[in-house]
């Protein structure tokens, strides 16, 4: 225990000031979209009720969404290490690669958790200060959140994972420029052929034509986001990735250097 | 169950054991080296930059595979007793590998943590001694400063075994004094080891005991320093005399408008052979820099 508490102090400490910077955005972020809530909850008039109500689940999701990814996304702490020279020290040390990786899923959950809790903050606020029933509405505002939040969440540690190995390969910068490059245009690759860029799947329709993302697509959207089969699959995802995540720093940390 | 239990903690005869030690690198071998750094002595590691001096260490602390042979520290293997070697051993390398966000009391929080034997007393002591501020960033730190709290960490978890990779390089003559001074008491009980790798031999002939030397990854001498330096010596003569010595007298000559300095590598016989000859006493230097040129023969 008192050897995880050193391993996650070490951490927390070292990524205090970029923790302290995501909070501020997004606390910005919060203020900036709670405005038009207040603003519309406090004149009480029925005809801003319906476009309240899209505010309010809008704000909720750009808020939850940003909250995900500044939670999931990369603290810069491996590269940080090797430019420090402590991952050389590292190696030096009697904690072992499962215990230091188990250190960073703990960090990166703990951070998980504090912006969700946020996001959650934020929507409740919202809710209160708008004045709208939900229940009423026949809307599950907390599924639509869940999913927007562990999905974001999922895509950016997806990102990082990804990241991480490209770091444990790249023997220089060099290597490490010409790796991420390949990735980031195989990713895209990916995309591509799997038809997976939003509005792209509609080749032969122009912009002029209208929207390229039609109504029925939105709706769908829409069902899906707000389903709890997408939230058991999106919670499924998220513990694979966690997995995923805790074996990749396991063999970053237990690879020697060449 | 701790990955110490069951390992008997002290009988070694070696702090460091290393056989047939082989590591391959584009351009450079780390070639079948061997040698031993006896429990209680200091061991000083010496050979010019790229000799292979910082290779062997990497490879001993398991920061990289070796390709072949086998390397014991304190008895035990250094990869399948990794945590139980790696509690009882403490590191000193060139650059100080803290961020510099830190200061010297977030590094006793985090190491108390990692070392069982972390002792909070005696690094408050070691960082007294060295007038190191305790809440002052590392990043401020002059390379002095940073040195001594790297070696104030690395003696403050009882470690039995202590090794540096040029620890003393770059820093003035008085720090490294003061350093050295440390190390001595360090070693008192007779219990602890220290291998010391530099290029910085006026140091080593200070406090070493024994001597590795190697260069291009090959060991060429290991032993107790005294009887090194006994048995090697400068002998001056001509540059016609030169014909008349035993090539196997002769480690390397150095040619210049006087004459000749010859290197040879055993003093007391040479003396005997060649009675007109002047022998001098040979420092580490002179041995290192005759033995770096001993494939040229004559150098100038």
């Amino acid at each position: 225990m008192k050897l995880y508490k050193s391993l996650v102090y070490r951490e927390l400490r070292l990524t205090r000031n970029r923790f302290i910077l995501m909070l501020i955005l997004f606390l910005l972020l919060a203020a900036l979209m709670l405005t038009p809530i207040m603003l519309g909850g406090l004149s009480g008039t029925s005809e801003m009720n319906e476009d309240l109500l899209s505010i309010v689940i809008f704000a909720c999701g750009v808020v939850t969404l940003t909250g995900g990814i500044m939670a999931g996304t990369n603290n810069g702490l491996q590269k940080a290490d090797i430019n420090s020279g402590w991952k050389r020290y590292s190696y030096i040390l009697p904690t072992t690669a499962k215990q230091q990786a188990l250190s960073d899923l703990l960090v990166k959950l703990s951070f998980i958790l504090l912006f969700g809790l946020l996001s959650a903050a934020f929507a409740l606020v919202c809710i209160t200060v708008s004045g709208i029933n939900f229940a009423v509405e026949g809307f599950d505002p907390v599924c639509m959140m869940l999913n927007i939040y562990l999905g974001s969440v999922c895509a950016v540690m997806l990102v990082d994972i990804a990241y991480s190995y490209i770091l444990m390969f790249a023997n220089d910068k060099n290597q490490l420029k010409i790796i991420g490059v390949i990735a980031f245009v195989g990713a895209g690759v990916v995309l591509r052929v799997f038809d997976l860029f939003p509005g792209m799947n509609n080749d032969d329709k122009s912009a002029k034509d209208g929207a390229m993302i039609s109504q029925e697509m939105v709706n769908k959207f829409e069902t899906i986001l707000c389903s709890e089969k997408t939230l058991l699959c999106i919670s499924a995802v998220f513990v694979v990735l966690c997995i995923l995540f805790f074996l990749a720093m396991w063999r970053s940390h237990e690879r020697r250097e060449p | 169950m701790p990955a110490t239990e069951g390992i008997n903690m002290t009988a070694y005869e070696n702090a460091i054991e290393i056989k047939g030690v082989t590591k391959r690198y584009d351009g450079f071998t780390l070639d079948n080296i061997s040698f031993d750094v006896p429990k209680g002595c200091i061991m000083g590691f010496i050979g010019q930059n790229g000799a292979g001096k910082t290779t062997t260490i990497r490879s001993l602390l398991h920061i990289t595979n070796i390709d072949s042979g086998e390397i014991r520290l304190l008895g035990l293997d250094h990869i399948k007793d990794e945590t139980a070697v790696k509690n009882r051993i403490a590191v000193v390398f060139d650059e100080l590998p803290f961020h510099d966000v830190f200061n010297a009391k977030d590094m006793a929080r985090i190491f108390e943590g990692m070392y069982p034997e972390w002792d909070n007393t005696v690094y408050q002591q070691y960082l007294e001694r060295f007038q190191l501020p305790i809440k002052k960033k590392i990043g401020q730190f002059s390379k002095g400063m940073k040195m001594k709290l790297q070696i104030a960490c690395a003696l403050s978890h009882n470690a039995e075994l202590l090794v540096m990779d040029e620890a003393t390089t770059g820093l003035d003559p008085v720090v490294r004094d003061e350093i050295l001074h440390i190390f001595m008491e360090y070693l008192q009980n007779g219990e602890r080891s220290i291998l010391m790798s530099s290029h910085i031999t006026s140091d080593l002939e200070k406090i070493a005991d024994m001597v590795t030397f190697i260069d291009k990854g090959r060991i060429l001498l290991t032993g107790y320093k005294d009887e090194i330096i006994e048995q090697h010596g400068i002998l001056k003569c001509d540059k016609e005399k030169i014909q008349d010595i035993d090539a196997e007298d002769i480690v390397s000559i150095r040619l210049n408008n006087f004459g000749a300095e010859v290197m040879v590598n055993d003093r007391e016989n040479v003396s005997y052979k060649y009675r007109d000859c002047v022998i001098d006493p040979a420092s580490l230097d002179d041995i290192m820099l005759y033995y770096v040129h001993r494939d040229v023969k004559e150098w100038s």
